[in-house]
């Protein structure tokens, strides 16, 4: 009679406590609040990814930074950007192993020159911070990852291009980077395919623009001056068909020698769009930005090839990306302007 | 109905409160004491604790408000420094300045601009609008080629005559970025430059912030656990709202015009408290978004230690009290069920236990009570014997057998005085029969005394019947002086008398035989009269059969007097049952129902023979018997 109203007791009183607890110590305490559905990757808006770049202020970065802040907006993580503001190595290296000294969750970096930036990537990965390369790679570093135009392609492509508007003959100049990878590149692509498909084609002179309007406006008129005979200007660098085309038309001779420029800045499109320059070839800028950031993102969080750790192991990430390369000539030119 | 009332009555009296047994009262009242208080102070503390923690989040939250919002301001105020740095940039002067621009004067400016870009990530994009329509930008351009003088931003920085306004989201506007940026990614800022001297508008210079800069700048700030910030324009139109809280915006009038503060609303079904600050900057407001539903860990925490503690105090309570209320009232319910056994006869129990508390005192005092009642009752006893035997003293001394003896002796000698023989003769054989009778009171009587017994009792009747009875008495004299149980032969012969010689025509004979046979006596009454037939022999054997209760009870009463068993006119006068099972139950009762008894053989018209049977014995108690 005793025990079991002292045992109901006790019970009704345990599992009151029990009711209590599992409100307020079990229930809930996993869900998240807001019950919003983490679905698919998300990182956290403590990640910093920060991009780093030369010649900063140059409107080129500025859709691969799009890109960039694009995928970082739908992972839910931060981004920065720093760069070298002049066309310095060095300058380059210092920013880099700043951004590094600031273990950020991965850099993406475009190489001013495939070597100069090697050792501070290779401290850089060594310190376990993800970097990919983007644009203009650096093939020796132990940068995860390369994305960019395949410059040799982007070459060929031009020279082909250049080859259907001279009808397969004629001479043409090239103006260029001579001491960056990417544009050494498309430099070798159309020589290399020039000499090979289209033998009734004759490169007269590779100069150098230094990637600079004003630069490549002067090496144009020098070109024009030396060699009257030219049909054709191929510019590896945006500066450099817009210089050429600023040039043709101080000249007089806009639209009437071929120009093949590089890029999609405005000022390319604007005289893509009004003739003087025939053509030029897009890259896929966004895309540069947009994956950068993923595959740092999946380096970071360890979602790679599963045998990729030690030396001799497969890439963790695609190790080459190419982000494609199109032909803008006036039929296509609206839809590269901003909407 | 009338009969369930009254039970329903009871139960309700069982059921209340006072009614109830003391152990649950205790215990109601032990565990009231021991669980309302901790209940009360865990309740007490559990609110105490949240407000205080309550007003701390809430003062927390609005000072993380506030520095989001610094550095909101900060952006922006670098922003607006922008601006300034632009208007006087000599190049960008000269290009307000002058008419018609040179290529030189216009790229000057474009690499001074071009150079924020670098330096500062945050901004999208920035435009120099002239006051003629003609512009200035790296990354932006006009859409289609329209007069952007006429656009809203531009009209709104001249509205505000140099004075730097953030608008919010760019609305409908014919600028667009280079790199595409969409309205919602971009905040918009715009500042009219004007002419030092004249306070002529020269230009407009439109400034667009990535919108993502606040968006890290408030998703960096944890509010809690559960909060989310949005930060909203001064019209109400939202700048950031997190994907997540649901909504887009929220009216303007919650705010109440008030730089800061909170206020609960229920937006979309759910109960949310919002805390919000206003930048001073461009009066945006930054808002802190809670959902009331869930409180915040910390509560959460503490109010899982206050449900603990007051669980440990409430279980030791049920303890406490369960073992209080068992210690007060076992010693009650131990003195209540002595008190029952006593109350139910057991006077001779006495309470043990119960140490010098009160309820020992009680059980101690209810022994003394019990030994006093003890003291009375055999007082009592002792004075009701005394009484009888006084009583019975009287009585015994009123019927001296003595004077009753002498009285007949007496009467014999006056009849032989006066020459009646017969006279004398039967007063003699009346005192013998009373003398042997009474016996001075013992039970038993050699047999030749119940002989001479019998032999009175027949000279007395043969003084009534004359020549129709005849009796002869034959006893073996080795037998003589063995005790036999006293008037066990006189019912006998009278029956045989009354029954079988007073039946009969002509004169009949009773002879009574005692002789000894097997190591037992064997005393026989016959007489040559009337006669049993078969069904009256058959009832009288079955009442002898079982002799016991109706007999055993008379045998204890009626027998010891000696008188006629039947009484006349009695409507078993024509069975001699009684006296016989009388006898009979005298003699089982003595000497056991397999040693001794009684048997009849009768015929009728011929006469009956009644034999007695019981065990030679030399003493006088053959059997210890009774009590």
């Amino acid at each position: 009679m005793k025990r079991p109203l002292l045992f109901t007791v006790y019970g009704m009183f345990t599992l009151l406590f029990l009711l209590f607890f599992w409100y307020y110590g079990i229930r809930g305490s996993g869900q998240d609040d807001w019950n919003e559905s983490s679905s698919g990757l998300s990182g956290d808006i403590e990640e910093k990814y920060v991009m780093v770049t030369f010649q900063s202020d140059i409107d080129y970065w500025r859709s691969i930074m799009k890109g960039f802040e694009d995928a970082a907006q739908e992972i839910n993580v931060s981004v920065d950007f720093r760069g070298a503001t002049r066309y310095d190595p060095d300058e380059e290296i210092t920013v880099l192993e700043q951004v590094i000294a600031r273990k950020p969750a991965g850099i993406a970096v475009t190489a001013i020159n495939p070597q100069a930036l090697n050792g501070a990537i290779d401290k850089g990965v060594q310190a376990g911070i993800p970097i990919v390369l983007f644009d203009s790679g650096a093939p020796e570093s132990s940068a995860y990852a390369f994305l960019g135009t395949d410059n040799v392609k982007a070459g060929a492509q031009a020279a082909r291009e250049m080859s259907r508007l001279l009808n397969g003959s004629g001479a043409v100049a090239v103006i260029t980077q001579p001491n960056q990878l990417n544009h050494q590149e498309r430099t070798k692509g159309f020589q290399d395919m020039i000499s090979k498909a289209f033998p009734n084609i004759r490169i007269v002179e590779v100069a150098d623009g230094k990637g600079d309007l004003e630069a490549s406006a002067q090496a144009a008129k020098r070109i024009v001056k030396e060699h009257p005979e030219v049909d054709g200007f191929f510019a590896t660098q945006a500066n450099g068909g817009v210089g050429i085309g600023q040039a043709m038309k101080d000249l007089g001779l806009a639209g009437k020698k071929v120009i093949i420029g590089f890029d999609t800045d405005k000022g390319t499109l604007d005289l893509v769009k009004d003739g003087t320059i025939n053509a030029t070839l897009a890259q896929g800028t966004w895309n540069m930005g947009y994956w950068s950031l993923m595959d740092l993102f999946h380096l970071h969080h360890g979602i790679v090839q599963p045998n990729s750790r030690g030396p001799n192991g497969s890439p963790p990430v695609p190790p080459y990306t190419d982000t494609g390369i199109t032909v803008v000539s006036r039929v296509n030119v609206e839809q590269y302007y901003a909407r | 109905m009338a009969q369930t009332e009254p039970r329903r009555n009871s139960l309700l009296r069982r059921m209340k409160f006072g009614n109830q047994p003391i152990r649950y009262k205790l215990l109601f009242h032990f565990l009231m004491i021991a669980i309302i208080p901790s209940l009360v102070l865990g309740v007490m503390t559990d609110w105490v604790v949240n407000r205080i923690i309550e007003r701390q989040m809430n003062e927390n939250t609005l000072q993380l408000i506030a520095k989001v919002n610094k550095s909101l301001e900060f952006y922006i105020g670098s922003v607006q420094n922008t601006t300034y740095l632009l208007a006087y940039n000599p190049q960008v002067r000269a290009f307000l300045t002058d008419s018609r621009p040179s290529v030189q004067t216009r790229s000057e400016a474009l690499a001074f601009m071009r150079g924020f870009s670098t330096l500062q990530t945050e901004i999208a994009g920035m435009m120099i609008v002239k006051s003629d329509g003609d512009y200035l930008s790296n990354d932006m351009y006009a859409r289609t080629p329209g007069d952007l003088t006429l656009e809203m931003w531009y009209r709104e920085a001249v509205r505000s005559k140099g004075i730097f306004r953030v608008l919010g989201h760019p609305n409908k506007r014919n600028v667009t970025t280079h790199a595409n940026y969409k309205d919602s990614e971009v905040v918009s800022a715009v500042r009219a430059i004007l002419d030092p001297d004249t306070q002529k508008v020269l230009g407009v210079v439109l400034i667009d912030l990535k919108l993502r800069v606040i968006v890290e700048t408030s998703q960096d700030v944890r509010l809690g656990k559960t909060g989310v910030l949005m930060v909203m324009d001064e019209k109400g139109e939202p700048i950031f709202v997190p994907r997540q809280l649901g909504f887009q915006k929220i009216p303007l009038p919650w705010l109440d015009n008030q730089p800061s503060g909170e206020f609960v609303e229920t937006v979309n079904g759910r109960k949310l408290q919002f805390i919000f600050r206003k930048t001073s900057f461009s009066d945006w407001a930054t808002i802190g978004v809670f959902p009331t539903d869930r409180s915040s860990p910390e509560v959460r925490q503490i109010r899982l230690y206050v449900g603990t503690f007051v669980f440990i105090v409430g279980l030791l309570g049920i303890t406490a009290s369960f073992a209080l209320s068992h210690s007060i009232s076992r010693p009650i319910y131990r003195l209540m069920a002595f008190m029952q056994r006593a109350e139910s006869g057991d006077l001779q129990i006495r309470f043990w236990g119960g140490g010098m508390d009160e309820i020992g005192m009680l059980g101690r005092s209810y022994n003394r009570m019990l030994v006093k009642i003890n003291e009375l009752l055999q007082f009592t006893e002792k004075q009701e014997r005394q009484k009888r035997e006084a009583e019975l003293r009287i009585l015994q001394a009123q019927i001296k057998p003595h004077f009753l003896y002498n009285t007949l002796d007496t009467i014999q000698w006056m009849a032989r005085k006066q020459d009646a023989a017969d006279v004398a003769e039967m007063a003699e054989a009346l005192a013998r029969l009373f003398r042997i009778g009474l016996s001075k009171g013992n039970e038993y009587i050699p047999l030749a005394e119940e002989f001479d017994h019998v032999r009175s009792y027949l000279q007395i009747q043969k003084q009534r019947y004359q020549d129709k009875l005849k009796f002869t008495l034959d006893l073996d004299p080795s037998i003589a002086h063995l005790p036999v149980l006293k008037v066990v032969l006189q019912p006998i012969v009278e029956n045989a008398i009354y029954h079988g010689i007073k039946e009969r025509r002509g004169p009949g004979r009773i002879t009574v035989s005692g002789g000894r046979q097997d190591g037992r006596v064997v005393l026989k009454v016959a007489d040559d009269g009337a006669g049993m037939d078969e069904w009256t022999l058959q009832r009288l054997r079955a009442r002898l059969a079982a002799p016991s209760r109706e007999a055993r009870t008379e045998a204890a009463g009626t027998v010891d007097a000696g008188e006629p068993v039947e009484t006349a006119g009695s409507a078993e006068t024509a069975v001699p049952g009684y006296g016989l099972s009388n006898i009979q139950a005298r003699l089982q009762l003595t000497y056991g129902a397999e040693n001794s008894g009684i048997t009849i053989e009768s015929r009728k018209g011929e006469g009956t023979v009644v034999t007695l049977v019981y065990p030679a014995r030399e003493e006088e108690r053959p059997w210890p018997h009774g009590k």
